[in-house]
């Protein structure tokens, strides 16, 4: 027993120690402070800046950050003095940056020191300028080009509507367009707004410029394109490469990067055509990547110095070699590789990417705007006046400052109402000596619970109350100040466009409850199904049928997520695959969907996704409800001449249903909140329509400006509306309860 | 027909049924199967999910991810990052079980002033949507001086498991009677002597399970990692993988590849623990 | 091997009162049965005693140890639950072991009692086996086993017999009962079963809405009842209770048509008075006409062997109460019969009050 006892002290401590070595400082404390840098580079890129970095002699910490989450991670760790001391994004970035506090400024000391600003291209200088200060040295610029295909054109065409006409050759090989670009993608589009003379920022005053009669003609003219079979209409980044490697596409506009993918594949790169129908050429944005300094960044001395190497012309020389980046230093000789000159000449006829918060919010609604007019939802009008009241609707001036004493007040009248309560339920008790009696009698259950307590209240508790009591609140997260009930109101009127217009509350609602019903039944009916089928008295390989029916469970689930996501590509996913099989089978011709880009079929995906991931967990409930109907009670029914579906339905059902209906109610919570699946399947697509609140909410919160104060009230009315419906079900069924009783 | 035609057709049915299902459930791993092993990456749509060119490469590139340390030496990278995922897992599960199980008995056994209102206070905490909270647990954290800590994301994760772990063992623990524990003190045992000896090892399989939701949590969470985490060695596997379908460059095959390494673990683990899984789901875990 | 005694026990789960001041009083190494309907309190006033629950108010003492605040393992006692509470992760062997280890016995020690006790109830080659492996009749005495083996001085039984089937259930009895003489510490077993309080008690409690309707020897009690309530409950078939008017005709009482033959005995006799008469079936004799104090007419006839339980009406009840007598099966009483009967003893209870008129 001594032993036992010994054993069971011993895995006791060993879990303890397992724990404290989990929690104990793990990465810290290191003797000479390396710099930190990020990046999001990949590739030839990546290995560029390993070799920059590799001549220079001080210790260096780098980070590869994907390219998504780069702004968020950046925006969430430098204002607390967390995250890099250098970092490397593009320079549209820098507007909001610099409002957030995440860069600081380049000393004229610094500038200097990398060769002073005539060393570097104007454009690329003054992209990074602000107010007369740049906020990062330029390492490269990126802008779109014509890469061709000289195996399918000899000669760059000079205008797009020569590459238009490529297909009209008699000997024009079957399946081959044309050209192809991300047609949805604001980015390059407005390369060819440029050419009708339009803009999709007003750089004076900087506002919103998608709009007017050269955005509608510059929107009909690619419909045109699309109509004579010139580009694929849903072409992404991937797409894009795939069709010029594979030869299926004979010109793409793409930058740079393209040709880090094409190895072993012949191309010609050449400035982007002009546009016959208004003699312009076309005028790609220009992106300059720059390396900026964090503020805590900015006080080390290794991370200036990095700095000034990695920009300096020793650096943009290893750039221009191993990576074919387009150096923005003018005392670089001009490299004589035909694809940097190509892109060189572009360069000089680009348009410099606006960097203010304004023109980051252009994306989103200029973006959707787009896929709606291609995928022929709305004409170029409406959509754009759409876009327009997005962009306006995100940039919205946020909520005046309210007054906080009717807050307090309330706050107050509240602690009275709760000490009245407490007053209240003490008398019940049998005044003070009966409360400190059961006080004293609840005494050991606190000491079970203390640990509990603690933890719930620092881990879930507090991290509620203040993300509840943001709602009050807008601003960036540290100076946010008070404005009352701006949010909900906002939220609650749709900030004043029609209140069943896309994204407003009521239609996200709408869908969210959509989707957690259909969900929930789907979840409900196969789980029963199953469990009804499995748990027949004859069912052989039970067993094994269990353990293959619960796999979906097993996988972790943004794993499966993403699988899914990858199963509905339209191009390479399972599901077109089968659909090309059923019309090898049976000779249909069932065209190939795109899921993403309707709501009716994203939804679908969204919801096959769910329910694969859903139903083993409501049979697994049904198997063991079911285990638990006594076998009698059914010979009973069949006795008294009962079929089999009156079983069912009269007895089996009935009998599991107290056993499932608190199960059902967790999954309509899980579904109700479900972030994964909407997050990385559909990703909101089309259009945010498959957005749910949860996910909704999260937009706010991280990418839409970090709207925090608005996500948050966001939240309080997700929470408030489930405890609602749970309220109200509970007592709907405890009522009946009582009736039955 | 007679009835064991009948019984024959029924049973042939039911197969068929079930069949289907498997094939559904099974459909999506095998697709990411055949593309982890696939050497090359078609761009035709396939049906079947078998690989082609079969190879190896993906995973080995996947898992013999490495890193060249400031100081010149190399650290296997991906080993870290598993280690990272299997720790934080653990610790989340062991932190969030021992929280949960005296306060869970607590909750099924005592009466005491508060029990209600708080079994309702925490049910109420889980429909607040964690985006929400997340900010200021973040804040937390950060005055704390865990970001970036594998102590930071266990804390996280416990913040959701602790919850979920009471609400599961309560109505576990509500499950034993309570003659058991008479029993025992009757027979000598104080209060917690009877809980240690007797209620603990009885609850064995719905601790176990409670384990190992917990332990699946933390081990599938990304985007609460994805946010807290900066440092590459610090990366749980979640971080890692979904870094490889990025916006504009999808390397499905090193995902499907990854996915494989990452799925297995928890999965040997689910299946240890899933014949427990009837008996120890506390579906009544719900009920305020 | 101590005396139980409890003063003025009242016992509230919130606002309920289950107990109302219940005394007990059981001398040391007496077997005391508490009896009663389900939900009377009997199995409240037991885990009282275990110190399983707290009292509201009063005293218990064991011996002159006072044990009311005590907490179940200080005051050495077992108790064998109805549902056994075997600990089901421990074999057999570790079950019994369980208190002795708690109480750091020695392992030869030890193993010395398990053998002991395994052998007394004939347990000993179940000792490595699961609960769950086990039948019902083998748990039961594998939950006696775990108190006997601690050598309480006070055992307590809860229904320990009410899970098993009626042949097994009066064999345990019986071993109960010698195993309570054998080991002579006092016991407390709370029962609803009329036989087996009649059987194993030395002192019968018999209790009802919280409180002793009765205390005594069971044979005290079966043939003075104290109430109706009493009276009613102990004794099968049970008691034939009646209302008639008290009448008295010179010395001759009369409870309705039947005459009080030893009214002597009755010390609260008032005439004119309403009562309940009580008969017990087995205080009935079929007779001959002349002798009748009562006639049943016959409806069913239940054939026990020995006896037959007749159940009819009487002649001139306008109520028709059902009325039940026990005859010798010789009588062979048909259906539709009518059968003179004769009253060799009855009691009599105030209809308001419902106590004894003795
Ligand atoms: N923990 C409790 N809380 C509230 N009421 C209780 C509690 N325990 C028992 N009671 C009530 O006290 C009364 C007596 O219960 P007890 O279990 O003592 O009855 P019993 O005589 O043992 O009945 P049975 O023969 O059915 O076992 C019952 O009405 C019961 O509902
Ligand atoms: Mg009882």
């Amino acid at each position: 027993m001594r032993a036992a006892l010994h054993r069971r002290w011993a895995k006791l401590a060993f879990a303890l120690a397992f724990v404290l070595t989990a929690l104990g400082p793990s990465l810290e404390a290191r003797a000479e402070e390396p710099v930190v840098l990020w990046h999001a580079y990949r590739g030839a890129e990546e290995e560029a800046l390993e070799a920059i970095l590799a001549a220079w002699g001080g210790p260096v910490e780098v980070l590869a950050v994907p390219y998504d989450a780069f702004s968020t991670k950046l925006e969430s760790t430098v204002p607390l003095g967390e995250g890099p001391d250098l970092f490397i994004d593009a320079h549209e970035r820098l507007g909001n940056f610099r409002e957030r506090g995440i860069v600081a400024p380049i000393s004229a000391e610094l500038l200097a020191r990398s060769g002073g600003a005539e060393a570097y291209n104007l454009g690329a200088l003054e992209a990074v300028r602000f107010e007369g200060e740049a906020y990062g040295l330029p390492l490269s610029q990126k802008c779109i080009a014509l890469y061709y295909n000289p195996a399918l054109v000899a000669e760059p065409p000079a205008s797009l509507e020569a590459i238009a006409a490529l297909g009209d050759a008699p000997d024009w090989p079957e399946g081959v367009y044309p050209l192809a670009y991300e047609a949805r993608g604001a980015y390059a589009h407005a390369a060819l707004l440029a050419a009708f003379g339009g803009a999709l920022h007003d750089p004076v005053a900087d506002d919103y410029a998608f709009e007017g009669e050269a955005a509608e003609r510059s929107l009909d003219y690619v419909l045109g394109l699309i109509d004579a079979g010139v580009i694929p209409e849903d072409a992404d980044g991937a797409l894009v490469t795939n069709l010029f490697k594979a030869g299926k596409a004979a010109t793409v506009f793409s930058g740079p990067w393209l040709a880090a993918d094409l190895e072993g594949v012949e191309y010609a790169v050449a400035p982007l055509p002009v546009v016959e129908a208004t003699g312009e050429p076309m005028r790609p944005l220009l992106t300059v990547e720059a390396i900026m300094l964090s503020p805590h960044g900015a006080e080390k001395q290794a991370a200036r110095e990095l700095l000034a190497h990695i920009a300096g012309p020793a650096g943009a020389r290893i750039r221009a070699e191993t990576a074919r980046s387009l150096s923005a230093r003018t005392d670089v000789p001009p490299s004589d590789d035909p694809l940097l000159q190509a892109f060189a000449t572009q360069a000089a006829q680009s348009t410099p990417m606006a960097s203010t918060a304004a023109m980051r919010a252009v994306w989103e609604p200029a973006n959707r705007a787009i896929r709606k007019v291609l995928r022929r939802d709305l004409e170029p009008k409406p959509a754009l006046e759409e876009a327009r009241r997005r962009f306006d609707d995100v940039r919205r001036p946020p909520p005046p400052p309210a007054n906080p004493a009717p807050v307090v007040v309330l706050l107050g009248m509240l602690s009275l109402l709760g000490a009245g309560a407490l007053v209240h339920r003490a008398r019940k008790l049998g005044g003070a000596s009966g409360t400190l009696d059961a006080l004293r009698r609840s005494l050991p259950a606190y000491a079970y619970i203390a640990l509990g307590v603690v933890a719930v209240t620092v881990l879930v508790i507090l991290p509620i109350f203040f993300g509840a009591g943001a709602a009050l609140f807008a601003g960036k997260p540290h100076e946010m100040y008070y404005v009352g009930l701006a949010n909900f109101v906002a939220i609650l009127t749709a900030r004043g466009a029609p209140l069943l217009s896309t994204g407003s509350f009521y239609v996200v609602l709408a869908v969210t409850v959509l989707w957690t019903v259909v969900n929930v039944f789907f979840h409900l009916a196969i789980g029963v199904a199953l469990g009804l089928v499995l748990s027949r008295p004859t069912m052989r390989l039970r067993g094994l049928y269990r353990v293959l029916l619960i796999v979906p469970w097993a996988v972790p689930s943004y794993v499966t997520a993403l699988a899914w996501r990858g199963m509905f590509h339209r191009q390479f996913g399972a599901v077109t695959g089968l659909i090309h099989a059923i019309n090898d089978l049976f000779g249909f011709s069932l065209e190939p969907i795109a899921w993403f880009s309707r709501f009716s079929t994203a939804f679908t995906a969204n919801v096959a996704t769910n329910v694969w991931l859903g139903f083993p967990f409501m049979m697994v409930v049904t198997l063991g409800a079911l285990a638990a109907v006594p076998k009698d009670v059914l010979e009973a029914a069949e006795v008294d001449g009962a079929s089999r579906w009156q079983r069912l339905t009269q007895i089996t059902l009935p009998m599991i249903a107290p056993t499932m209906i608190p199960a059902v109610t967790l999954g309509a919570i899980w579904t109700f909140n479900m972030f994964n699946v909407v997050f990385l399947v559909s990703g909101g697509d089309p259009d945010g329509s498959t957005d749910i609140l949860v996910s909704e909410a999260y937009r706010w919160a991280f990418t839409r400006d970090a709207q925090y104060g608005y996500a948050a009230a966001y939240a309080v009315l997700i929470f408030l509306l489930l405890f609602a419906t749970s309220r109200i079900t509970d007592r709907f069924m405890t009522g009946s309860k009582e009736d039955r009783a | 027909m007679t009835a064991s035609q009948r019984e024959l057709l029924e049973s042939i049915a039911a197969h068929a049924v079930i069949l289907a299902a498997v094939a559904f459930s099974l459909y999506p791993i095998l697709w990411v199967v055949s593309l982890a092993f696939s050497g090359s990456t078609s761009l035709e749509a396939q049906v079947m999910p078998v690989p082609t060119d079969p190879t190896l490469d993906n995973i080995r590139e996947v898992v013999g991810s490495t890193r060249t340390e400031v100081d010149g030496s190399q650290i296997w990278l991906f080993g870290r990052q598993l280690l990272n995922s299997i720790v934080v897992s653990i610790a989340t599960a062991v932190v969030g079980v021992a929280i949960a199980i005296p306060t869970a008995y607590a909750f099924a056994r005592f009466e005491f002033i508060g029990k209600r209102g708080g079994m309702r206070l925490l049910l109420a905490t889980q429909m607040f949507p964690a985006v929400a909270s997340a900010v200021p647990l973040f804040m937390i954290l950060e005055t704390l001086e865990l970001l970036n800590t594998r102590t930071g994301l266990v804390l996280c994760y416990a913040s959701t498991s602790i919850p979920f772990a009471v609400f599961q063992l309560r109505s576990a623990f509500e499950a034993i009677p309570t003659d058991l524990e008479e029993a025992a003190m009757v027979d000598g045992a104080t209060r917690f002597q009877a809980f240690l000896r007797v209620v603990l090892p009885v609850a064995r399989p719905a601790i176990a399970v409670t384990f190992l939701f917990a332990f699946m949590t933390a081990y599938n969470e990304f985007i609460l990692a994805a946010t807290l985490l900066n440092d590459e060695r610090a990366f749980t596997l979640p971080v890692v993988l979904q870094r490889f379908i990025g916006e504009y460059d999808a390397r499905w095959d090193l995902f499907a590849a990854g996915a494989i390494v990452v799925s297995l673990p928890v999965m040997l683990l689910f299946y240890q623990v899933q014949r427990h899984m009837v008996a120890g789901l506390g579906a009544g875990g719900v009920k305020g | 091997m101590v005396a139980v005694k409890a003063q003025n026990i009242v016992k509230r789960f919130g606002e309920v009162t289950v107990l109302r001041g219940v005394e007990l009083d059981i001398p040391d190494g007496a077997f005391a049965v508490l009896v009663g309907p389900s939900g009377c309190g009997k199995s409240t006033l037991l885990r009282l005693l275990a110190g399983l629950e707290q009292v509201s108010e009063g005293k218990i003492l064991f011996g002159e140890r006072e044990v009311t605040q005590l907490e179940p393992r200080d005051r050495d006692i077992a108790m064998v639950f109805q549902s056994y509470a075997l600990y089901p992760h421990m074999s057999v062997r570790r079950n019994l072991e369980f208190g002795l280890r708690l109480r750091k016995t020695d392992a030869a020690t030890m193993n010395q009692r398990v053998g002991e006790v395994a052998k007394m109830l004939d347990i000993a080659h179940l000792l490595e086996r699961l609960p769950k492996d086990l039948s019902g009749g083998q748990r039961q005495r594998v939950a006696m086993g775990r108190a006997i083996v601690r050598r309480p001085a006070l055992f307590l039984f809860d229904e320990p017999l009410s899970n098993l089937d009626p042949a097994l259930r009066t064999q345990v009895r019986v071993d109960i009962r010698k195993q309570h003489d054998e080991l002579g510490a006092t016991s407390v077993y709370v029962t609803h079963d009329q036989v087996e309080a009649m059987t194993l008690a030395d002192v019968l409690y018999v209790l009802e809405g919280g409180e002793v309707q009765q205390r005594g020897r069971p044979i005290d009690i079966y043939d003075e009842p104290r109430n109706c309530f009493v009276a009613g409950f102990l004794g099968s078939p049970a008691m034939n209770l009646l209302r008639a008017p008290l009448t008295r005709a010179g010395e001759l009482w009369r409870a309705g048509e039947v005459a009080v033959r030893d009214a002597g005995h009755f010390s609260k006799l008032r005439p004119d008075a309403e009562v309940i008469l009580g008969l017990r079936p087995h205080d009935l004799r079929a007779c001959a006409e002349a002798e009748a104090d009562l006639h049943l007419e016959v409806e069913v006839v239940e054939t026990l062997g020995p006896e037959l339980t007749v159940h009819g009406v009487l002649r001139g009840d306008a109520q028709r109460q059902p009325f039940i007598a026990a005859l010798p099966a010789k009588l062979a009483v048909q259906k539709g019969e009518r059968v003179p009967l004769r009253v060799e003893r009855l009691h009599l209870f105030d209809a308001a009050t419902e106590q004894s008129l003795r």
